[in-house]
């Protein structure tokens, strides 16, 4: 199979000049090393006086003393309960994350009080021990500097006292004379805060509650009101599932409790020797998400045809509907009529999902699934959510009520309509003129600024909470550290200004005890309470569903554009958050920016090439009925012919100092249809505007290529890297896909020199590590966890734009296949730690050499900074501190900590004290100047083997677990000991017939085994072998 | 033995009578002699008395002030009897229980805690106590002989200084000797030869020297020890083995170690769980300071600033105020780059706090023993056994146990397992 092509990019599958030149550089920004600490030049005088410069400065600091350090106590105050604490020994605190889409149980490390890393809370049956990228930056938004410090009157400090007793007499008054007020939420899933509402409520009896979501579901549970007879939102066991149908949606990604879905998704995904089984899944979409990317059938189909495939599928599968039409594409014809085949065949068994929030698709969806008979076995109606239970009719009647000036009152309680609404103007001037206008917002962002009052909420670690994702099922929030700021959690300002001062700890522990089953020392021990039992609960009623359809379907005018919500940034929320900034999308692959992307096909006709290279991409003017937006331009394999993408949750203006004026919002074109928000519209036109922009791309560079150069081999397109099989074959043989690599092994069997082995490690421990391709799903979590773990510093959009971004782990993306329907593959990638390693040889100083333990190892300040290593590195995973990034050089130019992320210099988020907080005080920060890479979290290592020799035992598998471990929701990395028999690696090497190692044939020895990709397809369609990629 | 005791507490009694008769002022109080220093009884007495004083009384009395308890300076004149008293001492909890309205009284001025009960004290013992707190002057050694020994020692320090300055002087003595003999040599040769009819060529002197073969040699090795010792140096910039500074409290190590014996672990906590050893808060020092108001050395000054850093407040034996930091000044300054732990080196290898720290319970103010240097503790790595037979988690190291059971290895240092590779330390 290794004439298989992958490839990564435009340039790259065209082979273009540029891209060849790109490829074998290992540096690809010319950078003037003087650019990055002088502007001008540096000639023979300069350096002689710097070098003067530096010898004074060195005799001078050696002529005076050595600074003194201070050496504090922990010191407790015996007065209070004060937990006893050992410093320089981690924590745990088991809570819960949450927003108005996720709800994760989490454990938090602290070390000395400090919370530093979020791990997933294994014991919780709801989550399974998975988190998100979002849940792993979590913990950097509470050191935010722009979060307030104290509550606000006018933009004003103010005191709580002051703020509350205004408050509560604005609303007496208010209340008094009959005036309205509106308390507008975002989802609230809190009890705590569901409670507070109800009593503010009923203290101030004039109150309406609204709550809304940014990206909404509401037509799911609008539908379901007509075909089960509530408004819900089911559980969908994928776990359960034989044949999985995703219309639209982003269940992996972005959906409602995807940390959730995807550990179900994932347990029935994952094919064994002994067990060759897995789910299929077929997905219709429009835009490329990761969840269309693990599915092993993919159809590109419009936004505007997907009621009409909908339509056509129920049809064909026995439902009683007329109106069927063929699709445009033939693709998606036949796929519907196989997927069709399949469902029947898989009655009960199966489920179609649509991610769409079309009141009539949901409808469609729920017939069909009725139809199948899919309720009670794989949708769980009994079991379902209280998660996205925002109403955007609810909204839209408000929005109305507000520009009549109906409301005296807005509270706005974690919403923030005048930037993720499309109500912007009205929410804007309805503040601006309320007799009482209060927001709970953490920081003055585009909605609070205009209020009167900001009653800052306090972060989720250090607020008390209980968050009921589902029925049943409660996630228990305690403070990992006490209040940084004076700010005060929304459930208690909100009993403060309905007269109820209980605190809030207090409001907790009484309603554990209320909820049955509750018991508040098991809930704060293990950080969740009841249980996710499977319930069954009512079907859909398919006549009812499909009666609330109108069968025609309209043509779509000019092309169609789809508003999307990226995996880190979520509605926007997270904007201030350099870690989800900087995290790459999945699948374009850009990081700091929103942008338009456009289907090959499209660029293809049209004659759009980014030049001169990938990162210097065109801008083009977007107009959509009317109102115009400028946006670079990505071209994006895969996504249907004549639409545009555009992600939501960008240009933010007042989120901060990281998130300020990234990107652009596309809130205000986004309209209502059928009640529900529509996150796609037509008869947009796009026009290249002649300008270019400099993207923060991260993809076409540090990239892998076998060694083409050697005359002797045939030339190879990847497939020494990225390795993949279908289901078919893979039963038929477990080494399919993976059959050259026995003669890779019988090669390198012989040696000239007969007593020649380059390491062996008999004793003590051989570090490992496997990576399943098979469930990597490519959500990014794992890249966060590192980072985060190990001190790897945000560069910002200019270095990334300049290839400079220093992640540890990336997740490398390839295509394979038709470019209009690719086949993708994610490969998280990261140092390999050869046991023959190229890296090793060639440093000048020896700060990079092997380990008794197989570890490649880095000794920082020994490095000075040649660069020998990173570039020859086959794998592209060492990274070069280009700027002093955190702070650590004492004579730092940068160190003003008034640079902001879109400077073209260092970013200075790590120099302030507040954010420093969560740096991990067991891993070193790295100055300017020297290279760093992945250490197979050899902190962790440390501290697992130090933990087995204090107990006098020896260390058993599951010890040590890396972070991209810990964090990853699929279970697709796996650390380990080769040397312990018994270990998940050192057996998954000796027996998988799936693993092999990338580039083997190079001999490096690599200690990460990847295992080959299997699809669940039932043929290799012919295109997808290309010799000659001209063609396409 | 209990037998004697109602006749010692009669014999006791009539000696009280005595007093009792012989004083006219203190009818309604207990008798306490005045001891002169001269009454030999009355000193053995005192002595007795102090030391049981020392033994029983010190951690909540003190004589001149209150602690815990009252201060027991005129405790005499507060008790209406010798007999009330001596109860009072013996089982306190009775005597209150009883209803007696002074005992109530002072129980209740002093916070209501209980005084512990000393029934092993018989009333002679309690007199004897009694006549230490009145008269503790003549019980205690004279105290001139102390400060003379101090005298004795800033003395030695001086001659020691001394002697390093006679040295230099004698040296540089030596040195302008040698060139005058030198030049008397010289010019007495020169002498000589003239006066033999020689024609002596007049060499700057100058040029002599630099001519001069034993000169080069000389110079050859002054300038390779220059080098070294400047290569010396540079290592040991950033170095600073031997540092003591000044400490926010003059704490001793000696006192604490030394003298009172205590376990390092008692307030270094973490050494065993944690890469810090961790300095102890005020929290642990107030555990013994509650009770221990006075220092020999520095008396109550120095532990009145732990009162201030901890928030206690003496008057009312209680905290009242939030703790300070106490910001002590670090010694023990690691390079940022590198991972130490503790609880490796102490639960793990079994290694004595000294081999690092030097002999701490000797230390007046604490100071870095060892060099901290790289060097240092890679030497230590490539010497120390590790515990291979005790420690059940080397028996990952098959090859090494099967080597050290035939004999063919006689030991595994720290090094054959790895301890000297860069990333057991940097990371």
């Amino acid at each position: 199979m290794s004439n298989k092509k992958y490839w990564t990019s435009l340039d790259e599958l065209n082979e273009t000049p540029q891209y060849k030149e790109q490829a074998a550089k290992e540096f690809n920004f010319e950078i003037d090393a003087n650019d990055a600490v002088d502007n001008g030049g540096t000639n023979r005088r300069d350096f002689l006086k710097a070098m003067g410069f530096s010898v004074s400065v060195a005799a001078l600091a050696s002529a005076c003393k050595i600074p003194t350090h201070k050496a504090i106590p922990y010191t407790l105050d015996t007065r209070k309960a004060v937990p006893e604490v050992t410093p320089g020994v981690a924590d745990y605190f088991a809570t819960t994350f949450y927003d108005g889409n996720d709800c994760i149980n989490i454990l938090v490390k602290t070390r000395e009080g400090r919370p530093i890393k979020i791990e997933g809370n294994t014991d919780s049956p709801f989550t399974l021990g998975g988190t998100n990228a979002r849940a792993q930056a979590s913990v950097l938004s509470l050191y935010d500097v722009t979060r307030l410090a104290t509550p606000t009157i006018k933009n004003k400090k103010a005191d709580w006292k002051t703020v509350d007793a205004e408050i509560t007499a604005k609303l007496d008054a208010i209340a008094k004379s009959g005036g309205k007020i509106a308390l507008v939420t975002g989802t609230v899933a809190s009890v705590i805060t569901k409670k507070a509402i109800e009593k503010f409520a009923a203290k101030y009896p004039t109150t309406t509650v609204v709550s809304y979501d940014a990206i909404s579901n509401y037509a799911t549970r609008k539908a379901n009101q007509t075909s089960i007879g509530a408004a819900i939102i089911p559980s969908i066991n994928y776990d359960k599932a034989d044949v999985i149908v995703g219309f639209n949606t982003d269940f992996l990604g972005t959906g409602i409790s995807s940390v959730e879905n995807t550990k179900k998704y994932i347990a029935n995904r994952v094919p064994t020797k002994e067990n060759p089984k897995m789910s299929r899944h077929h997905q219709f979409q429009s835009t490329m998400t990761i969840t269309g990317a693990s599915a092993d059938y993919r159809y590109p189909i419009n936004p505007s045809e997907e009621k009409q495939a909908l339509i056509n599928l129920l049809a064909a599968v026995g439902g009683s509907v007329s109106s069927v039409k063929n699709l445009s594409g033939k693709d998606a014809n036949d796929g519907i009529a196989k997927v069709a085949k399949e469902l029947i065949a898989a009655k009960g068994k199966s489920v179609v999902v649509s991610g769409t929030n079309d009141v009539e698709i949901q409808l469609l969806v729920n017939a069909i699934n009725g139809t199948l008979g899919n309720y009670g076995s794989v949708i769980d109606t009994a079991n379902n959510y209280n998660l996205k239970s925002g109403n955007d009719e609810a909204l839209a009647a408000l929005a109305n009520d507000l520009k009549a000036g109906a409301y005296k009152g807005i509270i706005l309680i974690g919403a923030n309509p005048v930037y993720n609404t499309p109500y912007s103007e009205i929410f804007k001037e309805a503040i601006k003129k309320a007799e009482l206008s209060v927001s709970t917002a953490d920081r003055p962002d585009e909605s609070a600024q205009f209020g009167q009052y900001i009653a800052p909420d306090s972060h989720y670690l250090e607020s008390w909470d209980i968050i009921a994702p589902k029925s049943g099922f409660y996630g228990f929030v305690q403070p990992t550290i006490s209040a940084l700021f004076d700010t005060r959690q929304v459930a208690e300002s909100l009993f403060t200004w309905a007269g109820d001062t209980t605190p809030i700890a207090q409001i907790v522990q009484n309603e554990v005890a209320a909820i049955s089953g509750g018991n508040y020392q098991t809930a704060i021990q293990a950080g969740f309470f009841g249980s996710v039992a499977a319930g069954s609960g009512a079907g859909a009623n398919v006549g009812a569903s499909v009666a609330g359809v109108k069968t025609e379907t309209a043509a779509p005018k000019g092309m169609e554009v789809i508003f999307y919500e990226k995996v880190g940034l979520g509605d926007g929320t997270y904007a201030n958050n350099p870690f989800l900034q900087e995290l790459p999308d999945p699948v374009a692959k850009v990081t700091w920016d929103n942008y338009v992307t456009i289907p090959y096909s499209y660029a293809k006709s049209k004659g759009i090439d980014p030049q001169p290279s990938e990162k210097n991409v065109p801008i083009a003017k977007v107009t959509i009925n009317g109102k115009s937006i400028e946006l670079p331009v990505v071209v994006q394999f895969g996504q249907a012919a004549n639409t545009l993408a555009i992600a939501l949750g960008y240009g933010r203006e007042k989120a901060g100092k990281a998130g300020d004026m990234v990107g652009k919002s596309v809130y205000p074109f986004v309209k209502s249809a059928n009640g529900a928000a529509s996150y796609s519209t037509d008869g947009a036109t796009i026009e290249l505007t002649g300008k270019t922009y400099e993207l923060g791309l991260n993809q076409t560079y540090h990239t892998l290529m076998e060694d083409n150069s050697l005359p002797m081999r045939s030339k190879k397109y990847r497939g020494e890297i990225v390795k993949e099989t279908t289901l078919a074959e893979y039963k038929k043989n477990e080494h399919a896909g993976n059959e050259d690599r026995e003669k890779i092994k019988e090669e390198f069997s012989h040696s000239l020199y007969d007593g020649y082995k380059p390491n062996d490690y008999k004793q003590g421990h051989h570090w490992g590590m496997v990576v399943d391709l098979n469930a990597c799903i490519g959500c990014g979590s794992c890249v966060v966890s590192c980072s985060i773990e190990n001190n790897v510093p945000v560069v910002g959009k200019r270095q990334v734009y300049r290839s400079q971004e220093m992640h540890w782990m990336r997740i490398d993306r390839y295509y394979n296949g038709n470019p209009d329907n690719p086949d993708v593959s994610f490969q998280p990638m990261m140092c390999q730690h050869c046991n023959n390693a190229p890296c090793e040889n060639v440093c000048p100083v020896n700060a990079t050499n092997h380990s008794s333990e197989g570890l490649n190892q880095m000794a920082y300040n020994r490095c000075i900074g040649t660069r020998y290593c990173a570039n020859n590195c086959p794998y592209k995973v060492r990274r070069f501190n280009w700027l002093d990034y955190q702070g650590a050089d004492s004579f730092g130019k940068f160190n003003d900590g008034k640079r902001s992320f879109t400077d073209t210099e260092a970013q200075s988020y790590m120099f302030e004290d507040l954010t420093r907080m969560v740096l991990n005080p067991d891993v070193v920060t790295r100055s300017r100047g020297v290279i760093e890479k992945c250490s197979f979290c050899v902190q962790r290592i440390q501290e697992g083997k130090l933990t087995a020799k204090k107990e006098g035992r020896p260390l058993k598998d599951g010890d040590v677990k890396s972070a991209c471990q810990t964090a990853c929701p699929t279970n697709a990395i796996t650390f380990g000991d080769q040397n312990n028999k018994e270990s998940v690696v050192a057996k998954t090497f000796e027996t998988s017939g799936r693993n092999y190692y990338v580039l083997e044939e190079q001999h490096f020895l690599s200690a990460v085994g990847y295992q080959v990709k299997v699809r669940n397809k039932d043929e290799e369609p012919a295109q997808y072998f290309i010799d000659k990629p001209s063609e396409v | 033995m209990y037998s004697c005791k109602p006749i010692r507490k009669i014999l006791a009694l009539i000696v009280i009578t005595l007093f009792l008769s012989l004083s006219s002022t203190s009818f309604a109080a207990v008798a306490v002699p005045d001891v002169a220093a001269t009454d030999a009884a009355g000193v053995e007495r005192a002595k007795a008395g102090m030391a049981l004083y020392k033994a029983n009384c010190t951690s909540c009395h003190a004589i001149d002030r209150k602690v815990v308890g009252p201060a027991l300076a005129g405790v005499w004149d507060r008790w209406e009897s010798e007999a009330k008293l001596v109860a009072w001492v013996q089982n306190s909890s009775k005597l209150i229980a009883s209803g007696d309205a002074y005992a109530n009284k002072v129980f209740n001025e002093n916070n209501k805690s209980v005084m512990s009960a000393f029934p092993q004290l018989t009333a002679e013992q309690v007199m004897d106590i009694l006549i230490y707190v009145k008269n503790p002057g003549v019980a205690e050694p004279a105290k001139a002989a102390t400060s003379t020994d101090a005298g004795a020692t800033a003395g030695g320090a001086e001659n020691k200084g001394a002697s390093a300055w006679y040295i230099w002087a004698l040296v540089a003595f030596l040195v302008v000797l040698a060139l005058l003999l030198w030049t008397v040599t010289s010019k007495l040769d020169k002498a000589v030869r003239e006066k033999a009819g020689e024609v002596v060529e007049e060499i700057p002197l100058a040029k002599k020297v630099f001519s001069n073969k034993t000169f080069k040699v000389l110079m050859l090795i002054g300038s390779i020890l220059l080098v070294f010792n400047i290569f010396g140096g540079a290592i040991d910039l950033g170095r600073s083995q031997g540092y003591a500074p000044d400490q926010p409290i003059k704490f001793s190590h000696a006192l604490h170690v030394g003298q009172n014996k205590i376990e390092c672990q008692y307030c270094h906590t973490g050494v065993e769980k944690s890469k810090h050893a961790s300095i102890p808060g005020t929290q642990i020092c107030m555990n013994c300071h509650k009770y221990v108001q006075q220092g020999p050395k520095y008396g109550k000054d120095e532990i009145a600033k732990i009162y201030d850093y901890a928030g206690w407040d003496v008057d009312k034996q209680k905290f009242t105020q939030a703790p300070k930091n106490i910001e002590w000044v670090k010694i023990h300054n690691l390079p940022d780059h590198v991972y130490f732990n503790h609880s490796q080196h102490v639960k793990v290898g079994g290694v004595k706090c000294q081999t690092c720290h030097g002999k701490v319970e000797e230390y007046e103010v604490m100071k870095q023993f060892a060099p901290l240097s790289m060097g240092w503790c890679i030497n230590c790595h490539r010497q120390t056994e590790v515990k291979f037979a005790e420690n059940k988690y080397y028996s990952v190291f098959q090859k090494y146990q099967d080597e050290l059971k035939k004999g063919t290895k006689s030991k595994v240092t720290v090094e054959d397992i790895g301890g000297t590779e860069c990333q057991k330390c940097h990371y």
